[in-house]
């Protein structure tokens, strides 16, 4: 339990106690913040209906409706009907939910598998991120459910997969299959909130009422799609007014009945806050806060929740902090304690996903990511006070959602180095740095003008994108955007068959690839490369294809006008974001398994073609019977072959080859709205891919966990973290506009003290200098983890960084810890 | 063909952090007259290679048992069952009577599993340059270098002195760590190639010196002097041993001891005891032991640490 002990203790880790010189301090949280805490760590999420029975009905009463009217109206329709819920002790208000720390169902998108788990009753058993549900709920959920099967746009998206496909699913390397292909889309996007904030929706309605009136009675050509769009636009517009109105009025209510008089004013003042804000320009810090709060959670309730982020926080709130500070209308604790607030907010909100889908996102995590720092629209450096704030609210509360980025360039101020890396050992990798050098051009390389890439923000876990400009779908279609490299390799050296059996023992049946030959036919290393590009630049294409299906259903069926009202670009052109109205658009696709198909390339070429200690077809046996019987071959392509994250060049040659291969073929690659951009991170899909992916050559066994993101694969980087950086390095990142991601884990002795941090920060400002896009840590030993897992209950708050994200390692199942552990752990 | 010269490398540490200013890479050169209990690198000890064993690689004679074999002398037999401390299987490992041993590594080209392997591996200035050049761009951004360390060092003046010199000639930052026993002409010679001295001092008490590590710690404090007068920079070492050095007294010679070293001294570094190094005496000897104690408290470090900055002396804790 986080009790002021925890925090006494927190302090003296934090350096405070041996009288060091550093200026980012933690401070108490006041009596409020803690008593949320507390609630937030001990109450189990639920399952909550409030929503589902909602757009139930109004889905069931209103089949006549299509498209962007019907998203527009099913929106407004939850902002008259959610019931409007306020805590004890809360600020900021709002909830998607009735239940606190409860999700929401969004039934809209993919249905089958709820019904299929409510039917087995297992949500409440899941090994990971497990739901409290209600036997009435389920109830009525499993009465009505089958409506959506049929309703959601998976199933529409289903009737659209391109014919040719179907005799190329079970590939493994591109992970649609034919039926329920699209389980949890449209998330990964950031709204333009300062629009939300300084405009107002009363102005963006007037003018989307303007429009309509220009082209009422000449609705000539397409411009009727204009029409209704601004129609849409309008109709969420009255929607939010609405919603932020009841919120108002049920502050009052609660004010009439309040005994407390100090909390009577402050409800008194909530109310007169929400009563302004949505319709009307912010005032202040306070109406700022709220209105993001209530605008982003709006938006997690008419879509659903998936990345869905917050863009530059700092940059929002900072005028409005200066501004009440220099006016005397705040002080900066009370400004400090409502961010507290906010970050509880934002904790609290919970999505439900596929079991399956959970084990590659586990620990309750929605991706609701904030970026701090970085430069501004002309270049100059952007820190300001809310920079910090945003640091000590993820320090001092030990949060792991909302996840934070940080943005570096060759300005930023020494203090907020030294405050983030104080926060990323305490909160296990909140933030991660991310590098203003490589990825400002990488934005400008697709598309993005200087000052629009400049103003970039990290959506979801590190996908980078203009901030409330650019369209960058870099979740593509949504929990099917994983590409996973070693499989092409695979098929390259097993004529198209994917070796890996299927859960009952037999081989995938069919020839799912291309008929590239075996590997025992192969004479030379060349053929085993051209083998290899072959097969990753057809499926690259194939990804490509699928996605942009999917694109052309959900434009379609999953318009979003509430994100569009703010989006540039889309009030001018009348355009849906999902039609292509953002001023800039794109398409991101992540590859994941970089280390291990490097190491598969390098370990074949040592191996077989350049010392000749093994025949092809003994390597090629040794796979296909994972490793059955050649314990010592796989022992020694482990200990003696080279391997990537060594800075040896015989392995860091392929790490760029494939990266080259696979980022060329999807850049050059269009989709229906813009140019498609490729990025190399996996959350924890890599553990999860790893279980449907047969032996490789680098001694990985079937099932085992892939490497994770850029990394090189777990334990085979054995000369220490400048070696692992220099070799990684060697991917051009500038060609991966849609993030990159290494993890790197330290023993907490190595940065213990001034000079440690130091030097952590020389090796993260190297690697940005030899070209790396992003770096995150996990600052702990392996020895608490395992003691974690031993006594859940004594570590119940320890966060540690997945990938993507942060979570509390107990709340993550069992083989991702075993994962954590088993990674390099670089003791310095 | 004359012979090149070489060095005996038992390790090669990037990213080292303790081992003075920067982001360093540390040389460990194997080799050291001194025979401190303490001593958390029982590797560095002897000047001649060594057959090393992780119990923790081994699959065991069951699995595999090569080893047995492969050995000329019949110096590894079976050994204890032990439990592997992640899987939890039962595994018949290995025994090696290093009396019979000669450290000849047949044993180690059959391990599969790099259970054994042979500790000390000799290196040319080239060779070794060869991997201290790659993290050049970390020394830049971070003021950092390379730390020749050991073992002792100078007990291989001639490689420890051309090596500094080639690293020198690349415009690296140089650190050499000594234990300070060696004859000082080997220590007149690196000076010019040395940026930073890390000076052990163990005890000021020269028969309490003697008594445990074996020599006493005269001709150290001369050649720290000497080092002072000669322009060299040192950063002071004091490893804080349970009942050994750690008492009020010795710190505070210590430190005036310091004060008389002068502008020479940039910064005293006290490294409290660690018990990290015991699993180590285990892969090359069975029978050693290592002083097993627990490690001071931090309020004993701390007021050591108060001691010496009293003094004012500039103090870091590792």
């Amino acid at each position: 339990m986080y009790d002021n002990s925890q925090f006494a203790e927190l302090v003296k880790n934090n350096g405070q106690a041996d009288g060091s010189t550093r200026k980012f301090k933690l401070s108490p949280v006041t009596d409020r913040v803690r008593k949320i805490r507390e609630k937030y760590r001990s109450s189990q999420p639920k399952i909550d209906i409030a929503r589902y029975k909602i757009v139930t009905e109004f889905f069931m009463e209103n089949p006549q409706l299509q498209g962007i009217l019907k998203r527009a109206k099913s929106f407004k329709t939850l902002c008259e009907k959610m019931p409007i819920t306020i805590y004890d002790d809360e600020v900021i208000i709002g909830a998607q939910v009735t239940t606190y720390r409860a999700c929401a169902l969004y039934p809209e998108t993919s249905f089958h598998w709820l019904l299929d788990e409510l039917r087995e009753g297992s949500i409440p058993n899941r090994e990971c991120d497990p739901y409290i549900v209600d036997p009435e709920e389920a109830k009525y959920v499993l009465d009505t459910g089958e409506f959506w099967v049929k309703e959601c746009l998976s199933a529409k998206v289903d009737e659209y997969i391109p014919l040719g496909w179907y005799k190329h699913a079970g590939n493994g390397v591109v992970t649609f299959g034919v039926k329920n292909t699209s389980m949890s889309p449209v998330g990964h996007f950031v709204a333009n909130f300062e629009k939300a904030i300084n405009k107002g929706f009363g102005a963006i309605r007037a003018e989307a009422q303007a429009k309509m009136d220009e082209l009422e009675g000449n609705l000539f050509g397409d411009s009727i799609s204009q029409y209704n769009f601004y129609r849409a636009v309008v109709i969420i517009c009255d929607g939010l007014i609405t919603f932020s109105k009841r919120h108002a009025e049920k502050c009052r209510q609660l004010a009439s009945v309040e005994s407390n008089e100090e909390r009577k004013k402050e409800l008194e003042g909530m109310a007169e806050v929400l009563d302004w804000i949505m319709e009307n320009p912010c005032r202040t810090y306070h109406e700022a806060l709220q209105c993001m709060y209530l605008y982003q959670m709006s938006m997690c309730l008419d879509g659903q929740q998936h990345g869905i982020s917050y863009g530059r926080v700092d940059q929002y709130l900072g005028k409005f902090y200066k501004a009440d500070i220099a006016a005397g209308r705040i002080t900066h604790d009370r400004a400090q304690e409502l961010l507290d607030l906010f970050y509880l907010k934002v904790a609290e909100m919970n999505k439900i996903w596929p079991y399956f889908a959970t084990l590659s996102g586990p620990g309750y995590t929605s991706g609701q990511l904030m970026t701090i720092g970085g430069v501004d629209r002309d270049g100059n450096d952007a820190t300001n006070p809310v920079s910090f704030m945003m640091l000590q609210a993820a320090g001092r509360l030990l949060l792991h959602d909302p996840p934070q980025a940080m943005r570096v360039h060759q300005g930023t101020p020494p203090e907020l180095w030294e405050a983030a890396i104080e926060t990323t050992q305490i909160a296990g990798g909140v933030p991660t740095f991310e590098n203003d050098d490589v990825i400002i051009p990488a934005l400008m390389e697709r598309g993005l003008p200087l000052e629009s890439a400049r103003n970039y923000c990290l959506i979801g876990c590190v996908e980078p994108q203009g901030c409330g400009d650019e369209w960058a779908s870099p979740g593509g279609n949504g929990t099917e955007s994983y590409w996973n490299m070693v499989n092409a390799f695979l098929l390259a050296i097993n004529n198209g068959y994917n070796p890996m059996p299927d859960r009952h023992g037999a081989m995938h049946p069919g020839q799912v690839g291309l008929p590239t030959g075996y590997l025992y036919e192969m004479e030379t290393f060349e053929d085993v490369l051209e083998a290899t590009k072959k097969q990753m630049e057809y499926f690259a294409k194939w990804q490509v294809s699928l996605v942009n299906s999917w694109e052309y259903v959900a434009r379609e069926h999953m318009p979003l006008p509430l994100v569009s009202a703010t989006i540039d670009g889309c009030m001018e052109s009348g355009k849906d974001v999902m039609n292509g109205g953002a001023r800039y658009n794109s398409t991101g696709n992540a590859a994941i398994a970089i280390g291990n198909i490097t190491d598969s390339l390098a370990v074949t070429k040592y191996m077989v073609y350049d010392k000749k200690l093994i025949t092809p077809r003994e390597l090629y046996d040794a796979i296909v019977t994972n490793w059955e019987g050649k314990e010592e071959l796989r022992q020694q392509i482990i200990n003696e072959a080279p391997h990537y994250g060594n800075d040896n060049e015989y392995t860091d040659e392929f790490v760029k080859w494939a990266s080259d291969v696979y980022a060329d073929t999807i850049n050059s690659s269009t989709g229906p709205r813009g140019r498609w951009s490729a990025g190399l991170y996996p959350v924890t899909a890599h553990v999860l891919f790893g279980w449907i992916t047969a032996a490789t050559p680098d001694g990985r066994k079937a099932g085992d966990p892939l490497a994770d993101g850029i990394s090189p694969v777990q334990q085979m980087d054995k000369n220490g973290p400048t070696a692992a950086v220099k070799s990684v390095a060697n991917i051009d990142q500038k060609k991966f506009g849609n993030g990159t991601l290494l993890n790197m884990r330290f023993h907490p002795t190595a940065l213990k003290n001034e000079t440690g941090k130091e030097k952590l920060k020389a090796l993260i400002k190297t690697y940005f200098k030899l070209g790396g896009m992003e770096m995150q840590f996990n600052i702990v030993s392996a020895d608490t983890l395992r003691k974690a897992q031993e006594k859940p209950e004594e570590y119940k708050d320890l966060v540690v960084r997945i990938a993507g994200f942060s979570a509390y390692f107990v709340e993550i199942y069992k083989a991702s810890q075993e994962d954590i552990i088993k990674r390099t752990e670089l003791n310095l | 063909m004359e012979k090149q010269l070489t060095g005996k490398v038992y390790d090669i540490q990037g990213f080292s952090v303790q081992d003075g200013p920067g982001i360093r890479t540390t040389v460990f050169l194997k080799g050291c007259p001194l025979r401190c209990p303490w001593c958390h690198s029982p590797e560095s000890q002897q000047f001649h290679s060594q057959l090393s064993w992780m119990e923790m690689k081994c699959a065991g004679i069951d699995a595999c048992g090569k080893c047995i074999e492969a050995c000329p002398r019949g110096a590894i037999s079976e050994g204890k069952t032990k439990k592997h401390p992640t899987t939890q299987e039962n595994i018949k490992h290995i025994t090696i009577d290093r009396t019979l041993c000669d450290n000849c590594g047949a044993c180690t080209e059959v391990c599969s599993y790099k259970a054994l392997y042979i500790c000390g591996t000799d290196y040319t200035v080239e060779e070794l340059m060869e991997r201290l050049v790659k993290d050049i761009p970390f020394y830049e951004e971070s003021g950092g270098g390379v730390t020749v360390s050991g073992g002792e060092a100078l007990s291989q003046p001639e490689f420890t002195l051309q090596l500094l010199k080639a690293l020198k000639e690349r415009g690296i930052h140089t650190a050499l760590d000594t234990t300070g026993h060696a004859n000082f002409k080997f220590i007149e010679q690196v000076l010019p190639y040395t940026d930073l001295f890390l000076y052990d001092l163990k005890h000021m008490d020269n028969d309490q010196h003697k008594a445990v590590i074996e020599v006493g710690n005269k001709l150290i404090l001369e050649n720290a002097l000497k080092i002072a007068q000669a322009g060299g920079k040192m950063q002071i070492r004091i490893p804080v041993i349970p009942n050994y050095n750690d008492s009020e007294e010795n710190i505070k010679k210590t430190g005036e001891f310091c004060k008389e070293l002068g502008d020479a001294v940039t910064v005293v570094q006290l490294l409290p005891y660690h018990n990290l190094g015991v699993m180590k005496y285990q892969r090359i000897d069975d029978s050693k032991k290592v002083l097993e104690a627990p490690p001071p408290s931090e309020e004993k470090i701390a007021s050591l640490k108060k001691i010496l900055e009293d003094m004012g002396l500039p103090v870091t804790v590792h």
